[in-house]
C-alpha cells in the first residue's frame, strides 16, 4: 500500500456539470445560491397588518393614559417560566448590538424543604415617576413623555459621562462603548405609538408582561410602603411603575440568586485619576495659600513658584484625564444645560473656574514674588478664590456620588475621604514641590527655609494619613456584620477579589504617609540637620501617597455595590 | 456639535419600520423583501420561524404567527438561530491531523482522498464492520437517510448510531414493545384539551418553554402534576408536585396502578378490547401497596391516593414524560409503567389524553425512522428478511448489500473501540466528547481510535479537536430538507444563509464521499435532498409512518407541516392528529401490550464515602445540550451562569460546612468538577444538581445503561461534595 500523503487526490467528474466543473466545484457552488425565496416565499405576499397582534392585543390597554396616568409594565410572576424570550426578543427586534440587552431575568430563591421557592423575575426600565437618570443627566438627555410617562434616552444629545448607569438603582441604563453613549428601554414607543406591542410583551410565550395604564398617584403610593419587589431596591428613591402581580405569599427569606455574590464594579480610572488629582491640587493650592500667608525667607519666591507650578499641572492633568471618561468628549460643552439639575455639572462648572483661576494664580506667583504689599493681597484673594473654587468642586464631586445613594458612597463618608485626600495630597504635594523649588533656587537659605517648612508639614502629613487610613478600614468592621449588608459586601471584596489592591493601598499609604516621613522626622532629630533632606525621600513618599490615593480611589469605584433588580445566578 | 439634539444619527440607528408580511415594525436596516417560514433547528417541539429576507439572505426572524406548533413564540434560542451562524470559529475548511498532531487546512479533494483511503485501509486489514459511526439529532432527515444508506449500503459498515440513543431511545424501545412501533401517539393539542396534565421528570417550562406555553393555553383549568424529585421551575408552576426519591419511578406508579386496580378504576372494556398481558400485570402490582411505596418513593399513602382518584376523576388524562425517564438504567420500563397507566386508563386514542414521550433534538424523530441505525430505513428490522428485501426492491440494490445484523448501539460501539473491534469512527453533528456518559474514559476511548473523523459545523467543539480529519459543514439554515418535530410533524428547512468558506451541506459531503467511494452511481437518484423525501415515500409506504400522502416540500410548506401518518388518499387538512383513535395498535394482534418488570437496585447508590444522589438535567432557556451553538451566542451567553454550579439543599450545606455561593468540588468514583454552591431548597436532602451543559459534569457520571434502550442513565450517580481547598473527610 503506497503511502497515504502520496496519493493522488481523487478526480471527481460530474456528468451533470459542465465540462471540467468537478462534483466538488458543483456543491461549493451550489452551497451559494440561496434557494428560499424561489421555491417557497409565496406564502408571505399580503399582510401589512400585524399578526402577532391577535395575541398581544388584550395585553396593550384599551386607550391611552389619560390626566394624571402613565404607562407602565405590569409583570405575571405567576405566569413567567423563566424562559427569557423576552430578552432576546428585545435585543432582536430593536436592532440591538449583538451582546446589548434591554431587559434582564433574574431569579428569587429560597423557602423551605417543603416549600421551596423558584420565581424568574423579568424587569427592564421602570419608567420612574421619580427618574434618577433623568434628574443626574447633564445635558438633559432624557426625557419623561407627559402624556405616556416613558423614560426615553435621546441617543444624540448624550455625551457617555455614565452618570445615569450610576444614578439608575435598577441597573437600567446601559453603556454602550462602542457609539460612546448610554442606551435604554424606552418600552418600544414606537411601536405603542401605532398600537403594536414592545418586544417583550409580543414575545412572552405566557402573557406575562403587559402594559397598563396607572394612575401616577397610586403608583407613587404604592412606592410609599417601600415594597416593590424582594431583594429589590427601595422604590422611594425613584418611585418605579413597574408592578409585579403575584397570587404567592413569598417566603420572608426569598433572596436574588445573586444575593451572596459579590463582583467588583467597574474602575472608571479617568474619575480615579481625575478624582484624585482634583483633589490634590486644590489640597496644594491650599497649602500655597498658607504659605503665601505664614512663611517667609530667603528663596520662598522658588518654593511658592513651584508650589503653584506642581499644584496647577497636576489640575490640568486630572481635568485632562475626566474628558476621557466620557464617550463623547467633544460634546462635554453640553454640561452646561445640567446646571439647575446636575452636580455633574456643577462640578465641570466649578472645576472650570478653579483651573481659570488658578492658572490666574499661577501665573501671578511666577511673574512676581509678592514683596510689595499690593501684590501679595492680590494674590491672596486670588488664592483664596482658587481654594474656594477647588472646594466646590470637591464638594460638588461629593454630591455626584452621594445621589446615588450607594452605601459606600455615602455623603458623609465621601466627604471624609475626599477631605483627607485633598489634606494628604495637597500636604504631600506642598513637600514635594517644596524640595523642587528650594533645589532650583540660588539665594542662601533655602534651604533652611525648606526644612522649616517640612518640619512642620511633616507631622501634620503623618496625622492625616493616620487619620484616613483608620477610616478606611473601619469598613472592615462590617466584616462581623451578621446581615449580608451592602458595606459588608464590599468589605467582604476588598478582602476578596479586591485583596491584593487593598493591601497595596494600605501598603504605600504606611510606607509614604507614616514611615518615610517619621524616618525624616528622626533622621532630624538625630542630626540637627536637614541634609538628609533628600530628593529621592520626598519623591519616593510622594510617589507613594500618590499611587496608594490612587489604589483607594480604585477601590472606591470596584467595592462599592450597586443596587439591582434580583439577578441570576453568577458563577 | 449643537447644544441640544433630540435626533441624529445615532436615534436614527434603532428606527423602526413597518415590516410588512404581517410582521409589525422591525429595524429599519433589517426591513425584509420577503418572508419564509420554517422549522426550528435546535429542540424537537419544531417551531415554526418566520425568516425574514433580503435578497434571499435571512436578515431576521420572528417566530411564525400561525404556524401550529408555537402559535407565534418561540424561546430564546429560536430567536438567535441565525446568529450563531456567523460565529468566527465555524469550520470553513477541512482539516487534517499532520505529522506534528496539529489539524491543518486542506482542500476537499485532498479530504475526500484521505477520507477514502485510511477507512478503506481500516477495513482492509481489520474487516468492513471495523468502520462505525455515529450520526446524530440535528441533521435533516435526508440527510440522515442518506448517510445511513451511504455508510450501510455503500460502505459496507455495520456499526452506526445516532445521539438519539442519549435521549430518546428509551422512548423508542418502549413504543416499540408496548404499541409494536414506535409512535408517540399525540399532537400539541392535547397539551390544550386534557383535564388532567402529568408530567413527569420532564422541566418543560426550561426545555420545552413553547410546549408549556401550550399548557397554559389550556382553558379547561387543568389539574397539572409535576413528578420529580427536584423542584424544578415547572414543579413550581404545577397545581401539585410529588418530589419522588431519585429512581422511584417505578415503585411510584406501580404503585397508583395498584390503587386504581383495587378501587376498579380502570377500564376494563377497553383493556378487554385493545390490550393483552393487563391481568398477568394486575398481578403484579398487587405487591405494590401504598405503605411500601411510600417507603421507596417518600410519598405518603395518602398522597399517593390522591393521585390516583385525580387520574380516576380525570375526563381526559394525559401523561407525558422527558428525560427524568429515559435517561434511567431502567427508562424502558418506566416509560412503560406510563403507557400502562394510559392504557389501563382509557386514557389514549382520544384529544387531550395519551402517553406521550417528548422528544429531545429537532429531528431525533427523523433518526428514530429514517437513519438506518438502530432501524432499517422507514422503522423496519434488519434482521428481517422480507424488510430487506423491501428496501432493497425499493432502492434497487443488491439485497446482501444490506446488513442482516442489528447495529450495535452508542455504549456498544464506544466499547467496541475500547476491545479493539472498531479502528475507524465517522462522529457527524454530535459532540460525545462533551456529552457522553464518564467523559474521562470516552476522551482516553477516542484517543484508540486509527481514524476519527468528525463533521460539524464548528471545529471546536471538544471531539473535533480530538480528530484526525474535520470536515467542515453547513449548518441549519444553510440547507434544506425536512425534520420530524415530537408530534409526528415534517417541518421544512430552508436555504436563507450561505455556508462559511468551504463548508458544504451534509447532504453534499455524503454525495461526495459516495463518489470518492466509488459508490455513487447507487446513490444517483438521490441527487437533493427532495429526491431523498420521494425516496422516504416510498419507504414509508405500508408502515405505521406512511407519508406517501405528503405531495412534496411545497405541501408541507402549504400546510405548516405535516404529521404521520399521511398515506395516499388521505385528505385530512386537520392540522392536529392523533394515533390509536381506532383502539388499533401495531403489533400483529392489533393490541397493546403491558409491559412490567421488578424495579431494579440504583447501581451506583450512595455510600458513606460519596453520600449523594447526582441528578443532572437542563439549566436554562437558553443554552443547548453541549452549548456548541448556543455560546456563539452573544445574548444567549448572559442568560445563563458562565461556569458550572451545584444545587445543594440547605441542610447538607449546612453539614458540609458550605456557604451560598462558595467554590466547591464535586467528587464521583470516576472524576471531579469545580463549581460553585447554590444552595437551595429545590433539590431534596442527599441530591444534587449539576446543569448538563458544562463540559467536564460528564466525568462524573457512571457509565450504566438501559438494559432494553442502551440509553445512558444520566440521573443517578454518588458523588461527594467539598469546599475547594479541603481534603475529602
Amino acid at each position: 500500500m503506497p503511502a497515504l500523503a502520496e496519493l493522488e487526490p481523487l478526480q471527481l467528474l460530474d456528468t451533470a456539470a459542465p465540462a471540467g466543473m468537478t462534483l466538488i466545484d458543483r456543491y461549493l457552488l451550489e452551497q451559494q445560491e440561496l434557494s428560499a425565496v424561489v421555491r417557497f416565499s409565496q406564502r408571505h405576499e399580503a399582510h401589512e397588518l400585524p399578526l402577532q397582534a391577535r395575541y398581544y392585543s388584550e395585553l396593550l390597554p384599551a386607550s391611552p393614559p389619560g390626566p394624571g396616568e402613565q404607562y407602565a409594565f405590569e409583570v405575571d410572576l405567576d405566569s413567567c417560566s423563566g424562559c427569557k424570550a423576552c430578552v432576546v426578543a428585545c435585543n432582536s427586534l430593536n436592532g440591538l448590538d449583538e451582546n446589548e440587552t434591554w431587559r434582564d431575568v433574574g431569579l428569587l430563591f429560597g423557602g423551605s424543604d417543603a416549600e421551596p421557592l423558584l420565581q424568574h423575575v423579568t424587569a427592564a426600565c421602570h419608567h420612574c415617576l421619580d427618574p434618577a437618570c433623568l434628574n443626574v443627566c447633564p445635558v438633559r438627555a432624557y426625557e419623561k413623555d407627559l402624556v405616556t410617562g416613558i423614560v426615553k434616552h435621546l441617543d444624540d444629545q448624550c455625551i457617555g459621562c455614565q452618570y445615569c448607569v450610576l444614578a439608575c438603582p435598577y441597573d437600567v441604563p446601559k453603556y454602550n462603548a462602542a457609539r460612546g453613549i448610554v442606551r435604554k428601554c424606552d418600552m418600544c414607543s414606537n411601536r405603542l405609538a401605532v398600537g403594536e406591542a414592545p418586544a417583550c410583551v409580543q414575545s412572552c410565550p405566557n402573557s406575562a408582561i403587559r402594559i397598563t395604564t396607572v394612575s401616577r398617584q397610586a403608583a407613587a403610593e404604592n412606592c410609599e410602603t417601600g415594597v416593590f419587589l424582594p431583594g429589590a431596591p427601595d422604590p422611594q428613591y425613584t418611585q418605579p411603575t413597574t408592578h409585579y402581580k403575584t397570587n404567592r405569599v413569598f417566603p420572608r427569606n426569598a433572596l436574588p440568586a445573586d444575593y451572596y455574590s459579590v463582583q467588583p464594579e467597574h474602575a472608571h480610572w479617568p474619575l480615579v485619576a481625575m478624582l484624585v488629582l482634583t483633589q490634590l491640587s486644590v489640597g496644594a493650592f491650599l497649602v500655597e495659600l498658607l504659605t503665601q500667608l505664614f512663611f517667609d525667607g530667603p528663596g520662598l519666591h522658588s518654593i511658592r513658584s513651584a508650589h503653584a507650578g506642581g499644584a496647577l499641572l497636576f489640575g490640568l492633568v486630572a481635568l485632562g484625564a475626566s474628558t476621557l471618561h466620557l464617550g463623547r468628549p467633544h460634546l462635554a460643552f453640553r454640561a452646561v444645560l445640567g446646571l439647575t439639575t446636575s452636580w455633574l455639572s456643577r462640578e465641570i462648572v466649578a472645576f472650570g473656574a478653579f483651573a481659570s483661576l488658578a492658572v490666574l494664580y499661577a501665573g501671578s506667583v511666577w511673574m512676581s514674588d509678592a514683596t510689595a504689599p499690593a501684590t501679595r493681597s492680590m494674590q491672596t484673594a486670588l488664592g483664596t478664590a482658587v481654594v474656594l473654587a477647588g472646594l466646590s468642586g470637591i464638594f460638588c464631586s461629593i454630591m455626584i456620588y452621594h445621589c446615588t445613594r450607594r452605601r459606600l458612597w455615602n455623603g458623609a463618608a465621601t466627604t471624609t475621604r475626599f477631605l483627607l485626600t485633598t489634606i494628604v495630597l495637597g500636604l504631600a504635594t506642598a513637600l514635594f514641590t517644596t524640595a523642587i523649588g528650594a533645589a532650583f533656587s540660588s539665594a542662601a537659605g533655602t534651604a533652611a527655609v525648606a526644612s522649616g517648612f517640612a518640619e512642620i508639614v511633616f507631622p501634620g502629613l503623618i496625622v492625616a494619613v493616620a487619620c484616613k487610613l483608620a477610616f478606611e478600614a473601619s469598613l472592615f468592621i462590617h466584616l462581623r456584620s451578621k446581615q449580608h449588608t451592602p458595606m459588608k459586601r464590599s468589605a467582604l471584596l476588598m478582602t476578596g477579589d479586591l485583596a491584593t489592591a487593598a493591601k497595596w493601598r494600605i501598603a504605600l499609604g504606611v510606607v509614604g504617609g507614616i514611615l518615610m516621613p517619621a524616618f525624616w522626622i528622626w533622621q532630624v532629630r538625630q542630626t540637627a540637620s536637614a541634609s538628609i533632606f533628600s530628593h529621592v525621600l520626598l519623591t519616593g513618599q510622594f510617589a507613594a501617597l500618590l499611587a496608594g490615593e490612587l489604589l483607594e480611589r480604585y477601590l472606591f469605584f470596584t467595592a462599592v455595590v450597586a443596587p439591582r433588580m434580583p439577578g441570576g445566578l453568577r458563577t | 456639535m449643537k447644544i441640544y439634539e433630540r435626533e441624529g444619527p445615532l436615534t436614527r440607528e434603532l428606527l423602526l419600520t413597518p415590516g410588512g408580511f404581517g410582521l409589525g415594525q422591525v429595524p429599519q436596516q433589517a426591513r425584509p423583501d420577503a418572508t419564509t417560514t420554517m422549522t426550528c433547528g435546535y429542540c424537537s417541539t419544531g417551531c415554526g420561524l418566520n425568516i425574514h429576507l433580503k435578497q434571499g439572505e435571512a436578515v431576521g426572524l420572528t417566530p411564525a404567527t400561525e404556524y401550529p406548533v408555537n402559535l407565534g413564540m418561540a424561546c430564546p434560542k429560536g430567536w438567535e438561530a441565525l446568529a450563531v451562524l456567523k460565529a468566527a470559529d465555524r469550520a470553513t475548511t477541512p482539516l487534517l491531523r499532520n505529522e506534528r498532531g496539529v489539524l491543518e487546512p486542506v482542500d476537499w479533494p485532498k479530504a475526500l482522498t484521505m477520507f477514502v483511503a485510511r477507512l478503506r485501509a481500516i477495513q482492509a486489514e481489520y474487516g468492513n464492520d471495523a468502520v462505525a459511526f455515529l450520526s446524530t439529532g440535528q441533521i435533516v432527515t435526508e440527510e440522515m437517510a442518506l448517510l445511513g444508506a451511504l455508510a450501510k449500503f455503500g460502505m459496507g459498515m455495520v456499526h452506526g448510531d445516532g445521539n438519539t440513543r442519549q435521549c430518546m431511545a428509551t422512548a423508542v424501545t418502549a413504543y416499540k414493545q408496548s404499541f409494536g412501533f414506535d409512535a408517540p401517539p399525540y399532537t400539541y393539542a392535547d397539551l390544550e384539551e386534557s383535564d388532567v396534565l402529568i408530567f413527569v421528570g420532564s422541566n418543560m417550562c426550561i426545555a420545552h418553554p413553547i410546549l408549556w406555553e401550550r399548557v397554559l393555553r389550556n382553558p379547561h383549568h387543568p389539574q397539572i402534576i409535576v413528578v420529580d424529585p427536584r423542584k424544578t421551575e415547572t414543579a413550581m408552576q404545577a397545581s401539585d408536585h410529588f418530589a419522588i426519591r431519585p429512581k422511584s419511578d417505578l415503585e411510584f406508579f406501580y404503585g397508583l396502578a395498584h390503587i386504581l386496580f383495587e378501587q376498579g378504576w380502570v377500564d376494563r372494556e377497553y383493556l378487554a378490547a385493545h390490550a393483552t398481558e393487563y391481568e398477568e400485570f394486575a398481578a403484579f402490582v398487587v405487591d405494590y401497596n401504598p405503605q411500601r411505596v411510600a417507603a421507596a418513593t417518600g410519598i405518603s399513602p395518602e398522597r399517593l391516593f390522591e393521585l390516583a382518584r385525580m387520574i380516576h376523576e380525570g375526563k381526559r388524562v394525559s401523561f407525558w414524560w422527558t428525560m427524568g425517564i429515559n435517561q434511567s438504567y431502567e427508562g424502558t420500563r418506566a416509560a412503560q409503567s406510563l403507557i400502562n397507566l394510559a392504557l389501563m386508563t382509557g386514557n389514549i386514542g382520544r384529544p387531550g389524553t395519551g402517553a406521550n414521550s417528548i422528544t429531545g433534538q429537532c429531528n431525533a424523530m427523523g433518526s428514530r425512522l429514517f437513519s438506518n441505525t438502530t432501524n432499517l430505513l422507514g422503522g423496519r428490522d434488519f434482521e428481517n428478511a422480507a424488510h430487506r428485501t423491501e428496501v432493497a426492491k425499493i432502492l434497487g440494490i443488491d439485497e446482501r448489500r444490506i446488513p442482516n445484523q442489528n447495529s450495535w448501539a452508542y455504549p456498544e460501539i464506544i466499547s467496541g473501540i475500547l476491545k479493539g473491534k472498531i479502528k475507524g469512527l465517522w462522529v457527524v453533528a454530535t459532540n460525545p466528547a462533551h456529552s457522553w456518559i464518564n467523559q474521562n474514559q470516552l476522551k482516553d476511548i477516542l484517543g484508540r481510535l486509527e481514524f476519527l473523523v468528525v463533521q460539524d459545523m464548528y471545529h471546536t467543539t471538544e471531539t473535533a479537536q480530538l480528530a484526525d480529519l474535520v470536515l467542515p459543514a453547513a449548518g441549519w439554515g444553510e440547507k434544506e430538507g425536512t425534520f420530524i418535530n415530537s408530534e409526528r410533524r415534517f417541518g421544512m428547512v430552508k436555504k436563507v444563509a450561505r455556508a462559511p468558506g468551504q463548508a458544504l451541506a451534509d447532504f453534499s459531503i455524503f454525495k461526495l464521499i459516495a463518489d470518492a467511494w466509488g459508490v455513487g452511481e447507487m446513490f444517483r437518484a438521490w441527487d437533493s435532498p427532495e429526491s431523498v423525501f420521494q425516496i422516504m415515500k416510498r419507504l414509508s409506504r405500508g408502515t405505521p409512518c406512511d407519508i406517501t400522502g405528503i405531495r412534496d416540500y411545497q405541501m408541507l410548506d402549504d400546510r405548516q407541516g405535516m404529521q404521520w401518518p399521511f398515506a395516499t388518499g388521505e385528505s385530512s387538512a386537520e392540522p392536529h392528529r392523533r394515533l390509536f383513535e381506532d383502539g388499533q395498535f401495531y403489533h400483529p394482534d392489533g393490541r397493546a401490550k403491558f409491559l412490567f418488570e421488578s424495579p431494579l437496585p440504583m447501581p451506583e447508590p450512595p455510600t458513606p464515602e460519596f453520600p449523594l444522589i447526582l441528578l443532572t438535567g437542563r439549566g436554562t432557556a437558553a443554552q443547548w445540550h453541549t452549548q456548541t451553538r448556543t455560546q456563539k451566542s452573544a445574548v444567549l451567553r448572559k442568560l445563563s451562569p458562565q461556569n458550572a454550579y451545584v444545587e445543594l439543599n440547605p441542610a447538607d450545606a449546612r453539614q458540609l460546612k458550605i456557604a451560598q455561593n462558595e467554590p466547591v468540588i464535586v467528587e464521583s468514583q470516576r472524576g471531579s468538577l469545580p463549581a460553585r454552591a447554590f444552595v437551595t431548597p429545590a433539590v431534596g436532602v442527599g441530591q444534587v444538581f449539576i446543569p448538563m451543559h458544562y463540559e467536564t459534569v460528564n466525568e462524573l457520571t457512571d457509565a450504566v445503561f438501559d438494559t432494553y434502550s442502551r440509553q445512558p442513565s444520566y440521573k443517578a450517580c454518588a458523588v461527594r461534595v467539598r469546599r475547594t481547598g479541603t481534603t475529602p473527610a
